[in-house]
This record gives C-alpha cells, structure tokens and sequence, in this order.
C-alpha cells in the first residue's frame, strides 16, 4: 500500500520532471553502456588470462614428458623393484618442476587388471581422480599428444577453474602410462576477480560522474523552459507584467524574445479590451448620473402639473397624465441602467442575510396582487410550511420574484400562475409558472439577454424596462444560485429560481422541477 | 410653518423643488453652493436641511461633519449618486436620512415630515433607563451618570424605542418603519450606520457593545443583558 504510494509518487514525479526524466535516460542509457563495456572487458581480459596459463600448462606438460623419459631412460624393463620406485618419484619430482603454482600430478597405469608387475600408480595428495573422466582417459590413451580439458577442482571450500592435461607414456617393458597434471588457475581467477571490482567501482564512479554532469547540463538546459513555465503560469494567473529575462543569443534567448513578445501583445490587448469596457461602464454610469438631475427636476415639475390637473381643460390633463407616466418609466428604465452598471463594473455590494424565503415571495406577491387583479389573473402559490431559511439579500431576491411574477402575469394570456416554493438540505427554490404564449428554444435562448423582448410586436402593457430578466439573472449569480427556465411554444413557460441554503456552496440541487404542462 | 434649507447647485432643480416644498406648506431658504451652505444654517436657523452631496466649494459630507459639530438639526441627502459608498460615508458624517434622485415630491415630503415629526412625550414615565444611560423624554436630554450626551434628535429616537422595551428584538425593518417612518422597503444599512453612531456616543467600547447589542440574523435589541 505504501510502496504502491510511493511507486505511484515517484512515476508522477518522473513523468511530471523534465529534468529527472533526462537524467534518468542519460544515466540509464550510460550505464547500459558501461555494462557491456565492462563484460567485453571483463570476458577479454578473461581469455587472455586463461589462454596464456594453458599455454603455460602445456609447455611445462611438455617439458614433464622429457623429465619423466629421462627418469626412465636406460632402466631394464625386468627390475620391476627398480622400475616401481622410479614410479613412486615421478609425482615429487613433477610437482616440484616449472614456476607455476600448485600443481596437481597423476601417474597412473592404463590397465590395472593386466598389470602382472603390480605397478603402483601414485597421485599428489588432494587429486580427486573422479575429475579424470574415463571418457578423458580414452581420449589421452588415443592420442600420443597432449589432451586437455578445462575442469572445477575444490581448493579450500572454493570452486576454481583448473587445467587438466593429460598424455600417454610407455615405460621400458610396454607398461601404459597416463600422465595427469591439474594446473589450477587461482592466480588468474584472483587477478580476473580484481580486474572485475575495478571495472564495478569505476563504471560507478563513472555512472556517478555522468549523472552529476548530466544534471548540471539539464538543469542548464531545462532552466529557461522551466522559467517560460513558471512565467507563463504567473501571466495566466493575471500578473500580466511578468516578462523572461533575455541572455545570449541562442535558442532559449530566442525563446525568452518570442514569449515575452506575445505576452506584450496579450498584455496590450487586455489592456485595451478593458479600458474599452471600462470607459463603457463608466459612460453608461455617468450618462445615468447625469441624466438624474434634469430628470428629478422635471418628475418635481410633472408632479406640480399632476397634482393641479383638473384646473386644466381635457387635452391638457391628459398631457400632464402622460407626462406623469411616463416620467416613472423613465426613471424605472435609469434605475435598471445603472444597477446594471453596477453589476458590470462589479460594485454591487450585496447585503446577506439570513431569511424565510416563505416571507419574501408572500411580500413579492401581495405588491403584485392588484396588478394580477387588473389583469384578471389568479395567482396559485404554495409554500412549505415552517420557514424556508436561506442567506440571501432580501431586496435583491425580493426584485427577482417581483419581476418573474410580473413577467409571468404579462404573458399568461389571463390564465392562473403557478407560484412554488420549496427546499432541501442544500437549497430553496422558487419557481413561477404561466400556461400563456410560452417560447421557442431560440426565445429560451435570449430569454436573460439585455432588453430583449419575446415579441416586438406584443403590446408593451407594464412598461417593462427590457432590463428586469438579465438583472435578475445576475442577482442569481450573485448569490451563486441559479435562474433557470423551461418554455413550450403555446403552452407556457417555468422560470425556476435555486438559492444555496449558505451563501457561497456552490454544489446543491435545486428542490423543484424545472417543467411546464399544458393547463 | 417649519422652514427648510435646500443646498442644491442645479439651478433648475433647486427652483422647482424650492415651488415644490413651498406648495407642500413649508418656508423655504435655499443656497447654490457649499460654501454658502454653514453661513445660511447660522443665520436662517432652519428645522431640516436638505443637502446635495455633489456640490461647489464644499461637498455634502464635510458640512454634514461641520453642522454636526454643533447641532442635531435634521439633515436629508439628496443624491444622484446611488454609489453606496457616497450614501453610506454621508450617514456616517451625521445624515439622518438620504432621498435618492429622481424621487417624487411626494416621498421627499414624507420623509421631511417624519423627521420633523415631534417625539411623543410620556408624561407619567418620563425618564427611560437603558443600563447607566437615561433618557429624558421631556427635556429630550440624555445623561450618562453626570455626563451630558447629545444625541441628535433621530439618535434619540433610535435608542428610546430601542430602550422602550429592553430586551425585545426589533429588525432592521421594524426599526426603519418604526424611527424612520419607511412604509416601504429602504436599505437597511441606514439602520446600521446609525446604530453604529449611536454606540460611538453611549458605549465604553464600540467594539463590545453592552447597551445596544446586535442580534445576529435578526436586528437589534436594548441590554444590557
């Protein structure tokens, strides 16, 4: 589990590091490298060893031939006594000859059964004559030369690598003779043994070496992608000022130019994009400033006029009546312009609170009863019992029910709406649904866009501003909740309002449909 | 006949209010700018102060601070900027109450008669007690121990209906209908700019109110405790 963590760590790391990867390559790939430098050395230097021992081993096995010939030369054949204790030295007398190392010597008669003198075939201590297979010992009797054959002798517990040689000689008197000598190779095998430590250590050493020049090389290397990353990452993080620092002339320079020309670019562009926006914001915001104080000056005038209507004749009172009117559309129509000023320049200063969701719909549908009165629409609403608490800004959410109930009114075609409210653990929801004209996907679509209008040829009966559904939209927003709607063409249209419970959660499900029926 | 001071620089609109607060029954003075606007005060001793806050010479807020050093007179802001931030930074400067343009005649007047609206005086009871600050509800003065405190006549108010029923939660909401005389919706943080005005004058630590403590969720509510 842990291992598996760690193994799990370590491959992201490895798969996430530019650098580690390229060292590890680079260290991976030498070290293969070394290592079969080091076997071809290591096999070379082997041979070399061995070939120049068994060289040696046959030249002293011949040189061995002569000494045992010249021990025998002119001895009768019939002094059997003689001729055994001739026998008997010719193991002392070959073990102490050449400059080799330890050697081994077998002096033994090819025949034991058809022996009649009874010869003794000596050996020097410690040859195990099982290592002369009978197989060698047919090939030694065959073959008047030498015949040699590597083998395993046991010196000390250890196994060594070891020459066996072997040759036939014939005494005076027809007695076959096989003449074994075991040339063991530990000097070699120790000296083999040295050379290969060396090569271990210092393919290590190397490897070590390669590593930490490799890292210095890739840290180099990898040093200005690593800096256009960083960078690049502070730049999208909106630090929009960051630039890489320019050296040299090569590659990474040329890097390091390009990069930072195109956040230049990137850089001017957002800047003019939102000084654009914010001169937008402000005109918007200073056009419906400014157009306050004329127009408070003429609402004072009209309401001068309004009050005094009936001491003027028909035509006139009708104008003053007009004017009056349509100086309170002005005015709503200035509001929704700078609030949503407001919104784009992103000064609203929301005000949460927790409160009953229950009491602000009853309060949003008893401002709105004598509007559904006149347009002979039955208002149906059905709230939980209990409260409905949610963190909310109790005039902002208050707008948004306000105008979904204005708009539903509007477009009901005189039929009841349909007011819900409902909660669950995460979130409340309002949702208020007409059986009027309803709407096609692409008025859905357009439904939240500024002064926006489902028909421009429907009569304008509330003086809408055109504002109230994208205002209410980004009240939602504010809140982090959402202001959804459904439509049919013919058969009406759901807008559904979900508020997180506690401002700021953003995963909740909204605890009412989102649906619209036929009637 | 209560008399008003409008400090106003547009012309036009100071005109036309001036006609339009004089139909409503009230005297009228009014001047153009800021400068003119403390000297106007000392000499015309008006009952309310209807003052802009965008203005020449000196802005809304500083002769709100100025007039305050001296005096509780009712003042009302009118603004076109509906930034909270102006709004908010005049209350604090000791507004009372705050119209926002374009209002009709009719709110203007219904928000000037409210504060010019006499406190009722309870004769039996006279002397309300809130912790160790009383409040004189005939001579409209208010003592903490031996000190005097001014408070001004809408801080007054705040507090006496606060502390007419000590312990008893009232909303933001109650409060703005019930001092302010709103019968519609307002902002609230009006309520919540005074009650920290309030707290400033009859608090020992504003930070750890004792005496006008907040109900979180709910309102306010008179202690102590």
């Amino acid at each position: 589990m842990v291992f598996s963590r760690t193994f799990k760590a370590a491959r992201d790391l490895f798969r996430s590091t530019l650098q580690i990867r390229a060292l590890v390559y680079t260290v991976a790939l030498s070290g293969t490298a070394l290592i079969i430098l080091g076997g071809v050395l290591s096999v070379s230097i082997g041979n070399g060893l061995f070939s120049t021992r068994t060289d040696r081993a046959l030249v002293e096995s011949q040189r061995a031939k002569f000494t045992v010939s010249r021990l025998f030369a002119g001895m009768s054949p019939y002094n059997t006594w003689a001729l055994d204790q001739t026998i008997q030295n010719v193991v002392p007398e070959l073990e102490s000859i050449g400059v080799s190392q330890t050697r081994l010597v077998a002096f033994i008669h090819s025949n034991i059964q058809t022996n009649p003198h009874k010869l003794s075939s000596p050996t020097s201590a410690g040859f195990d004559l099982s290592l002369v297979t009978d197989e060698f010992r047919t090939k030694v009797r065959e073959n008047p030369d030498l015949t040699s054959q590597t083998i395993q002798i046991r010196r000390g517990g250890d196994s060594v690598p070891a020459i066996l040689i072997g040759q036939p000689i014939v005494l005076p008197g027809g007695n076959h003779y096989e003449l074994y000598l075991v040339y063991d190779m530990i000097n070699e095998q120790q000296t083999l043994g040295f050379v290969q430590r060396t090569l271990v250590l210092g393919g290590m050493v190397t490897l070590m070496i390669i590593g930490f020049f490799s890292f210095l090389v890739t840290s180099w290397l990898v040093k200005p992608v690593q800096e256009a990353a960083e960078t690049s990452e502070l730049i999208a993080s909106g630090d929009l000022d960051r630039r890489l620092p320019v050296k040299g002339t090569d590659v990474a320079a040329v890097l390091a130019t390009s990069f930072n020309h195109m956040a230049d670019s990137l850089q001017e562009n957002i800047q003019d994009l939102k000084n654009l926006s914010t001169m937008q914001q402000r005109f918007v915001s200073d056009v419906s400033h400014e157009l306050r104080t004329p127009l408070t000056t003429m609402r004072l005038s009209a309401d001068i006029l309004h009050a005094k209507r009936d001491d003027f004749g028909n035509d006139e009172r009708r104008s003053i009546e007009i004017m009056h009117s349509q100086m309170n559309r002005f005015d709503k129509l200035l509001a929704d312009l700078l609030e949503i000023s407001r919104y784009d320049a992103a000064s609203v200063q929301p005000e949460f609170e927790e409160q009953d969701l229950n009491g602000v719909v009853g309060t949003a549908l008893a401002s709105i009863q004598q509007f559904a009165d006149s347009k002979g629409v039955y208002l149906d609403a059905a709230v939980p019992s209990g409260s409905v608490r949610c963190e909310m800004d109790v005039i902002r959410i208050g707008r948004v029910i306000n105008n979904l109930l204005t708009n539903a009114i509007e477009h009901s075609e005189g039929r009841p709406v349909k007011i819900r409210v409902g909660q669950n653990k995460d979130a409340v929801a309002v949702s208020v649904t007409d059986n009027g004209i309803g709407m096609n996907d692409s008025e859905i679509a357009q439904v939240f866009n500024r002064f926006w209008r489902a028909d421009p040829s429907r009569k304008r009966t509330t003086g809408g501003t055109g504002l109230g559904l994208a205002i209410s939209y980004e009240d939602a927003t504010l809140h982090n909740g959402l202001l959804e709607v459904t439509a049919k063409p013919g058969v009406g249209a759901c807008f559904r309002l979900t508020l997180p419970k506690v401002h700021g959660v953003t995963e909740f499900e909204s605890p009412l449909p989102l649906t619209v029926d036929q009637a | 006949m209560s008399k008003l001071l409008i400090v106003e620089d547009d012309d036009a609109l100071r005109e036309q209010l001036e006609i339009g607060l004089r139909t409503h029954g009230f005297e009228v003075v009014s001047v153009a700018t800021g400068t003119d606007a403390i000297p106007a005060f000392e000499k015309n001793k008006p009952d309310l102060i209807l003052l802009d806050l965008m203005l020449p010479g000196k802005n809304g807020i500083e002769i709100c601070t100025e007039i305050r050093k001296t005096s509780g007179v009712p003042i009302i802001i009118l603004t076109a900027r509906t930034e909270d931030q102006d709004m908010i930074r005049g209350l604090e400067a000791g507004a009372d109450d705050y119209v926002t343009k374009p209002y009709p005649i009719e709110v203007l007047v219904s928000r000037i008669k409210a504060r010019l609206r006499p406190l009722v005086r309870v004769v039996e009871h006279p002397i309300v007690k809130i912790g160790p600050v009383e409040l004189d509800t005939l001579s409209h003065e208010v003592r903490k121990g031996e000190k005097k405190i001014a408070l001004t006549p809408l801080e007054f108010k705040l507090l006496l209906t606060l502390a007419s029923h000590p312990n008893e939660v009232y909303t933001r909401e109650m409060l703005l209908e019930q001092v302010w005389e709103y019968t519609y919706k307002a902002d609230t943080r009006l309520v919540n700019v005074h009650i920290q005005r309030l707290r400033s004058k009859i608090e020992e630590d504003q930070e750890d109110p004792k005496l006008v403590l907040t109900v979180r969720g709910w309102g306010y509510k008179a202690g102590p405790e």
